[in-house]
């Protein structure tokens, strides 16, 4: 089939709409694939000290960090990218800047198996959340599969 | 131009409906994209390097507003449903996943209060949802 089979010599003075549905169509299913947006964060767990007492045995292997306003100031959320830079956290009864956690904590629990990659993490309920996601971030920046576990005394 | 005025007939498809309403479909999808996103809109924490938690259809949605507001999926719950509302929110789906859609500016503690009563309500283990920082509203 021609298109000029019927009209002789006429000129078409039509669009061709056809590249503008193709690019139309992909527009639209890449728009349908990106809606179910996919979720992005951390897991964590919840500690319970007073209902779940921690085995003795294993409490020397057990790595805390805590997390306190007067050491790390931030109960705003942080302005900018990243913390405050004198923000300092306890690792393992070790007072270290928050920028060293990732080297430190992928020093201590780097060679553990999998299933013994836990961070305790005691921090202040006053703390901004984004602050304390950022600390995790760090935390596990070294270590994909460490496991948070938040301590709540009740 | 009247029809029949021509006798010849054309043989080419009129795209002209069908682009129409692929266009309209377009639009519609651009508009919703930002705002399909279940439960009331919250400034989520922004971090460096988040993790994937899955397709949000596949967990159960918990959102906390700046006002310490407790929402599942599109629902408001005051504290004492909550739990209730869980369980009802997680049916009978082997192994559900809570996870929480915090606002960046609460603090930890309204957090752990919901982290606590999810854990109470028989869910172990949650996801905190961030966003990484640089990342568009729309997609990534």
């Amino acid at each position: 089939m021609q298109i000029n089979d019927s009209s002789g010599s006429q000129l078409h003075s039509e669009i061709n709409v056809t590249p503008l549905v193709d690019v139309v169509l992909v527009l639209l299913i890449i728009f349908m694939v990106v809606v179910p947006l996919l979720l992005q964060g951390y897991d964590a767990n919840i500690a319970r000290t007073s209902a779940n007492p921690v085995p003795a045995q294993s409490e020397e292997t057990q790595l805390i960090l805590s997390i306190v306003p007067s050491a790390c100031r931030i109960l705003e959320p942080p302005v900018g990218d990243g913390l405050p830079a004198d923000c300092r956290v306890t690792l393992a009864d070790r007072e270290i800047p928050a920028a060293d956690l990732p080297a430190s904590v992928a020093q201590i629990l780097g060679d553990l198996p999998a299933e013994k990659r836990v961070l305790f993490l005691a921090a202040d309920n006053r703390l901004n959340y984004e602050g304390v996601l950022r600390i995790v971030d760090l935390a596990k920046a070294n270590i994909d599969d460490l496991t948070i576990e938040f301590i709540t005394t009740d | 131009m009247r029809l029949g005025e021509t006798r010849d007939l054309q043989a080419v498809i009129n795209v002209t409906p069908l682009v129409d309403v692929v266009l309209v479909l377009l639009i519609i999808f651009m508009v919703m994209a930002p705002q399909l996103s279940k439960g009331p809109d919250v400034t989520l924490p922004n971090t460096t390097k988040p993790r994937d938690q899955g397709d949000e259809r596949s967990r159960i949605l918990v959102t906390i507003d700046e006002a310490g507001g407790l929402w599942i999926d599109d629902q408001s719950f005051p504290a004492d449903q909550f739990e209730e509302g869980l369980r009802a929110a997680a049916g009978d789906a082997p192994d559900p996943k809570v996870v929480i859609r915090g606002d960046a500016r609460l603090r930890l503690g309204e957090v752990r209060q919901a982290m606590l009563a999810i854990e109470q309500a028989g869910f172990h283990g949650v996801g905190l949802i961030a966003k990484r920082i640089g990342a568009k509203d729309q997609g990534d």
